[in-house]
């Protein structure tokens, strides 16, 4: 929490030490720095019975909307954060070029511009779960997410958070879950700005946003387009003579709005409103080879309502989210809406222990060319942190959820930070959890006609890591971070095909392990801030259990599944002038799960150029120049899926 | 892979016989891949890795991924039927494509790219491709603009003609001037001029044809209904039918092997949900009835390999990865398993 202004500096100490109870409670002080003051104030006037004078005007600084943190009983777990500044650099790119270029995340493209599902820890494509605003947004009947309609400019925030979480997230948690954030600002004023950015392949965005705020009301509004004819150059290996042609089937066009709405009711209350709407138009591209035409329309419309009523050291949240997909595929419309309903309880009891607890339930409707079902979900968690002295601190979190008439497994999960040492600067944290996690069956497991098979149980997983974090702080700032884990998960669904028909099975059984390394050092050398941030994960993902005892997967690496992955960038700033070299390297991989055949291993390269400094007046005007792909390096992520070569891009930005 | 050879044999025959063929070219010797047996892996829908591999029966040296190898290039494509005529060998790839390799070196020689949808067999007629193709998917998911497209030029080039016939036209057979159409999903047969380039006549059959063959000199029809299967001859001086036989063989899938005294094996699958699929041992001529003469999961593919009395029966394994094959005698006991490509659908006995 940022400091607060004070009336009398002779309590100031008391404020401090109730402050530091403070954040490391209710989290990330997000709520105006106005009310924050008055319950500062109003504690200290009931704890010592100091008669302050009363201001009447307090200075108002820039705050956030109050959000829970996501990190709050995530002792133990591991985070990787962005905030605006660095989604900045991603501005028209998806939020799954972020993740590929800058996590241990693989992400499985099947083309520029495609269908981008992760694969975390050597987990598949449905075992992360994904959060807008605090709803989990995954399709429930694909039971996952397409990363490459997220577009970065309509997130303020985004965390990715490693491993099984179930408990604290709930379904889906398995490899880890990633968190999209939108942050309006109080007390803030009037801003305005357009960005137009221009590209390779007739890329062509637009992003237009405008924000009003004073300290009792707060109003955002974006609005997006982003279009591409995508129609770069590549050697087309499924023809003779292997021939380079344009893309010509990869056109796509997003426009999207968001708008956030946040109203301090009163001083002890808020609500906070967003809606997303989210618009893709695609042209899909072909596997090398086929001919196909396929187009793709995915709508998406999210709105959650938030509303927080502050106690007395405890926050309410009473949440209710709808979240409606439509996916016309060649004419053929799937929709599905879910409505979340929720509530919970945050209570700082004393120094040492933190509780929340809350409920969430779930309805989902779906129709799809297939089927039409509705499903209904309920769940209940449990979240307690026990800080045993300023270096020792635990978290426990259970969850118990229920859909139709199954339940889903207990997940239970332990974690824990433990400051090692410390000296002046430098401190030497140890992280560890066990947990479980669990996939409840997508609808289309359960139900596609034909083959859907309501009898599937549960995907569920066991987890365990542990990590170390050295930091250091001086002239030269460093950062590590290594982290080794495990984890098992069983009743892993496959689809096979029984003749014509293909259904569901709980078949597989998968190990996985792995080490994941971050490290960031930064520092300042002739007025030049630099810094430098790389990351290098390990994964073994091995199929235990296969189909039959003879499977030749059994022993092997999941298919797209890179054993190696990494990842440097390496950025300059000065006066507003700032420079970044970014590459990736991700490792070979099968297309199979028997690994009979292997993709190549690759390494990209971007580079880009900024300049925020441009003013003319009271008009910011920043400039912004990339090129990604820098050596034209011929790649592929998936198996004859085409992915475009050196490509540059143009930002230009009016703010006021 | 429908079995091409009987027919290619057939044909070449008949061809011999009509238009007393008389351009006898010196004795080559053989290529690499025109001795032994080819095996054709379908591939993955949309991961396009269908591939051959080629065996050696007597020394069982099995070579992977033959036209990669050869090619320095993915096939690229899912494999749906390979037709051996002259010296080249078709690969049909139901992806929209024709790669024509030379049958010996399996060296690329062309290839017709451009206007197809999903070719599924081809025939040759004089200098002219017909390639059967289902044509584009509609919305639901139906093919009602099926084709039979024309390529003038043995090794490739563009589509000069489609000849509209019924939906979902499977195997082709060239007879003369003629190309017989197993209409797979309205049970007809269309028969096309192929210097005209039209249908001259359509004939109602039984069953959904799947292969035609030639048995006894005559042209047969081998289709497939949900409780029967029907093997259908036909008079070739009028294009009428002559004989029909029924047999009492369910759930048969339209795959097909040709065995020694007119013999069939055919895969048989209840699919979903109480999934059995097997193999029934058949005869039109003969008394063997065999339905459930092997039974098991995941068969996709079958071939006989006359000279030696073995029948091979590819494994798909749920298309995971890569399909295995099974040998067995005559009697159907099993002799080895090995492992092929992905989607292990059919053979080419030389």
């Amino acid at each position: 929490m940022k400091d607060a202004p004070i009336p009398e500096t002779g309590i100031l100490i008391w404020v401090r030490f109730i402050t530091s109870i403070f954040s490391s409670s209710p989290s990330r002080k997000t709520f105006s720095l106005f009310r924050s003051g008055m319950i500062l104030f109003l504690w200290v006037v009931s704890f010592f019975g100091v008669h302050p004078i009363v201001q009447d005007t307090v200075v108002l600084a820039e705050v956030e909307i109050y959000a829970p943190a996501i990190d709050r009983f995530a002792h133990g777990q591991k985070l990787q954060n962005w905030d605006r500044s660095q989604l900045e650099t991603y501005q028209g790119r998806a939020l799954a070029d972020l993740l590929q270029e800058q996590s241990p995340v693989f992400v499985r493209q099947y083309g520029a511009g495609m269908l981008a599902s992760p694969s975390f820890r050597g987990t598949s494509a449905g075992h992360t779960a994904l959060f807008w605003n605090g709803l989990p947004i995954n399709s429930p009947s694909l039971g996952q997410s397409d990363w490459s309609i997220l577009p970065v400019a309509a997130f303020d925030q985004v965390n990715l958070q490693f491993g099984n979480a179930g408990a604290l997230f709930g379904n889906e948690a398995i490899g880890g879950s990633l968190h999209l954030q939108t942050k309006p600002k109080f007390s803030d004023g009037f801003h305005f700005g357009l960005t137009q950015q221009f590209g390779s392949f007739g890329t062509f965005n637009s992003y237009l946003k405008g924000d009003f705020s004073n300290s009792n009301i707060s109003s955002s509004t974006r609005v997006y387009r982003e279009y591409s004819k995508n129609n770069f150059p590549y050697k087309d290996l499924g023809q003779i003579g292997t021939p380079e042609v344009n893309q010509d089937h990869a056109e796509f066009e997003q426009v999207g709005l968001v708008q956030d709405f946040a109203w301090n009711v009163t001083e002890q209350s808020q609500l906070k409103a967003a809606i997303w709407y989210n618009q893709t138009n695609r042209e899909i591209q072909a596997v090398m080879g086929s001919i196909s035409h396929d187009l793709q329309e995915d709508k998406s419309f999210k709105a959650v309502l938030d509303y927080y009523k502050f106690g007395n050291r405890s926050v309410w949240n009473f949440k209710s989210g709808l979240v409606k997909d439509d996916l016309l595929f060649n004419g053929s419309l799937s929709q599905t809406s879910q409505y979340f309903l929720g509530t919970d309880w945050d209570r700082t009891l004393s120094d040492v222990w933190t509780i929340k607890a809350g409920v969430r339930f779930s309805y989902i409707q779906a129709d799809l060319s297939s089927y039409s079902t509705s499903d209904q979900r309920i769940e209940a968690y449990q979240s307690a942190n026990y800080q045993l002295n300023d270096r020792l601190s635990f978290s426990l979190n259970l969850r118990e959820l229920v859909y139709q008439d199954q339940f889903a497994p207990f997940t239970p999960n332990l974690g824990m930070d433990w400051e090692l040492w410390k000296k002046e600067n430098q401190q030497l944290i140890i992280k560890s959890s066990i947990g479980k996690g669990f996939k409840v069956p997508t609808l289309n497991d359960r139900f596609w006609e034909p083959g859907g098979n309501p009898d599937l149980s549960p995907e569920d997983s066991w987890s365990g890591e542990i990590g170390l974090e050295w930091n250091s702080e001086g002239n030269v700032n460093w950062r590590n971070g290594l982290t080794y884990y495990r984890m098992s998960v069983d009743n892993w669904i496959i689809w096979l095909p029984q003749g014509a028909v293909w259904t569901p099975e709980n078949i597989k059984h998968v190990s996985n392990q792995g080490i994941e390394y971050l490290g960031e050092v930064s520092g300042e050398i002739f007025n030049w801030k630099w810094k430098g941030n790389w990351s290098y994960t390990w994964n073994r993902a091995i199929t235990t259990q296969g189909i039959g005892e003879t499977d030749p997967a059994i022993g092997k690496q999941l298919p797209y599944t890179p054993r190696h992955q990494a990842n440097a960038k390496f950025t300059l700033l000065k006066n507003g002038i700032s420079a970044f070299l970014g590459t990736f390297y991700v490792g070979e991989r099968s297309i199979t799960a028997d690994n009979p055949r292997l993709m190549s291993s690759y390494q990209l390269f971007n580079v880009g150029l900024a300049y925020q400094d441009f003013k003319l007046k009271e008009i910011s005007v920043p400039i912004n120049f990339q090129i990604n792909n820098l050596f034209n390096s011929e790649y592929q992520v998936l198996y004859l899926r085409a992915m475009p070569g050196r490509s540059f891009q143009f930002n230009l930005s009016i703010n006021l | 892979m429908k079995l091409k050879l009987n027919q290619l044999v057939g044909a070449f025959a008949l061809s011999l016989i009509l238009f007393a063929c008389n351009d006898s070219e010196p004795e080559q010797p053989l290529g690499a891949y025109e001795q032994g047996i080819l095996i054709m892996n379908e591939g993955n829908f949309g991961t396009n890795d269908g591939e051959v591999y080629h065996l050696d029966p007597s020394t069982e040296t099995l070579t992977p991924i033959i036209f990669e190898a050869e090619n320095f290039r993915p096939f690229a494509g899912l494999l749906e039927d390979m037709v051996p005529t002259n010296d080249n060998l078709y690969l049909v790839a139901n992806t929209g494509k024709v790669e024509i390799v030379d049958a010996g070196t399996f060296k690329s020689v062309g290839a017709v790219t451009g206007d197809l949808d999903q070719p599924r067999s081809l025939a040759v007629v004089g200098s002219k491709l017909f390639i059967s193709d289902y044509g584009p998917y509609d919305a639901s998911y139906s093919t009602p603009d099926s084709y039979v497209a024309v390529v003038d030029g043995l090794n490739g080039g563009v589509v000069s003609k489609k000849i509209e016939v019924s939906n979902k036209p499977e195997d082709l057979f060239a007879y003369g001037k003629y190309v017989f159409v197993a209409g797979s999903e309205e049970g007809k047969v269309e028969i096309i001029d192929a210097e005209k380039e039209e249908v001259i006549k359509t004939l109602e059959v039984d069953g959904h044809p799947a292969q035609f063959f030639e048995s006894n000199g005559r042209l047969w029809l081998y289709s497939t209904g949900s409780d029967e299967v029907y093997f259908q001859s036909f008079h070739m001086d009028n294009f009428t039918k002559a004989t029909t036989n029924a047999l009492p063989v369910a759930n048969a899938t339209g795959r097909i092997a040709f065995g020694n005294d007119h013999v069939f094996y055919l895969i048989t699958s209840t699919g979903w949900p109480d999934y059995k699929d097997g193999v029934s041992r058949v005869s039109v001529l003969g008394p063997e009835l065999d339905i459930d003469w092997i039974t098991g999961s995941g068969f996709y593919g079958i071939g006989y390999d006359q000279v030696r009395d073995e029948l091979y029966l590819s494994n798909s394994n749920g298309f995971q990865g890569n399909g295995s094959v099974t040998v067995y005698n005559e009697g159907g006991t099993e002799i080895r398993t090995f492992e092929v490509g992905r989607g292990p659908s059919g053979f080419l006995f030389y």
